[in-house]
């Protein structure tokens, strides 16, 4: 649904993250390791969190 | 504890920092890094009220999100195990709900950051609640744990034991960490953490300097790193007295 706040393995906050990683990487064309690696997003748990999510709150919102 | 205890910064940000620590056993060292994981209290958001909540998200979601939003702690003896501090957002959609967006009762306990998206409200959807904030540890719950990725590895001395045999291919020697050189401290991503770039046609001999440890820390915003590591070693110095106090006879 919403991208979860703390990284499941170790606990670092990638939320505050997501927004600008969604514009740069999944709705523009750069590439996902080089905006990882400029936001700060280091280690490869807090990585994945941010690779791998989905938004799903249009998804779900026309059935309320 | 032995004499030459010493303490060294390596590298040092606002939220991340790497340190030498000198003449600790590898027990003290531990219990150093776990009391920084589980034993140092934090801020967090426990209970929720929902005035309204018309988002996609259960309250019970959000609630969770909450909590794990990281706040600013207050110094020692500012707050007791059972006090609360009264935090409460009123967001209208089309909007995104931010952790920005808490409006706290205490200026001492505040949103470390201020961009962590909460919920994304729609067209006609509202987001009105108030959270009671504790302070708690994070063996009871991850959001109270004020260090984040806590490590250590033993600081390495490199010794040149030689030139490689002419012919010999070189191979890549990869370590990870600090390695000290001459009573100088290196970090090895200085030298794409491979000693043969550091030396090149050199035989190297690797080992650990006993007693010595290179701390890795993160916190989570919740308080500097000085003041993470300085709580964690009074958690561990209170424990003792207590114990010391309980088999008193």
């Amino acid at each position: 649904m919403m991208v979860p706040v703390r990284c499941f393995t170790c606990g670092n906050v990638v939320a505050e993250h997501w927004e600008e990683f969604d514009e740069r990487a999944n709705e523009g064309d750069e590439d996902p390791e080089k905006v990882l690696d400029e936001l700060g997003v280091d280690r490869y748990c807090c990585r994945r969190m941010l690779v791998s999510h989905k938004d799903l709150v249009d998804v779900v919102s026309p059935y309320q | 504890m032995s004499a030459e205890y010493d303490v060294e910064f390596v590298e040092r940000e606002d939220r991340e920092a790497r340190f030498l620590v000198r003449g600790v056993t590898p027990g003290f060292a531990n219990g150093i890094r776990r009391a920084m994981v589980a034993d140092v209290p934090t801020m967090a958001i426990d209970t929720v009220r929902f005035v309204e909540n018309s988002s996609v998200m259960f309250d019970e979601q959000l609630a969770l999100r909450l909590g794990l939003v990281p706040l600013t702690t207050p110094p020692v003896g500012e707050f007791g195990e059972d006090e609360t501090v009264t935090l409460s957002i009123d967001v209208e959609g089309p909007a995104t709900a931010y952790s920005g967006d808490l409006v706290s009762s205490d200026d001492l306990v505040e949103p470390a950051d201020e961009n962590v998206p909460i919920i994304e409200l729609k067209d006609g959807q509202r987001l009105e609640a108030e959270a009671d904030a504790v302070i708690d540890r994070g063996k009871d719950h991850a959001k109270h744990q004020g260090g984040v990725a806590v490590g250590y590895r033993h600081l390495q001395r490199v010794e040149v034991e030689g030139d490689l045999p002419e012919f010999e291919d070189e191979e890549s020697r990869i370590i990870r960490g600090v390695i000290e050189d001459d009573g100088e401290l290196v970090s090895t991503s200085e030298f794409d953490h491979d000693l043969s770039n550091r030396y090149p046609g050199k035989e190297v001999r690797i080992e650990d300097v006993p007693n010595a440890f290179v701390f890795h820390v993160e916190t989570d915003g919740s308080f500097p790193i000085e003041e993470l590591v300085t709580r964690a070693a009074d958690t561990i110095a209170e424990r003792a007295t207590e114990l010391e106090d309980a088999v008193q006879l």
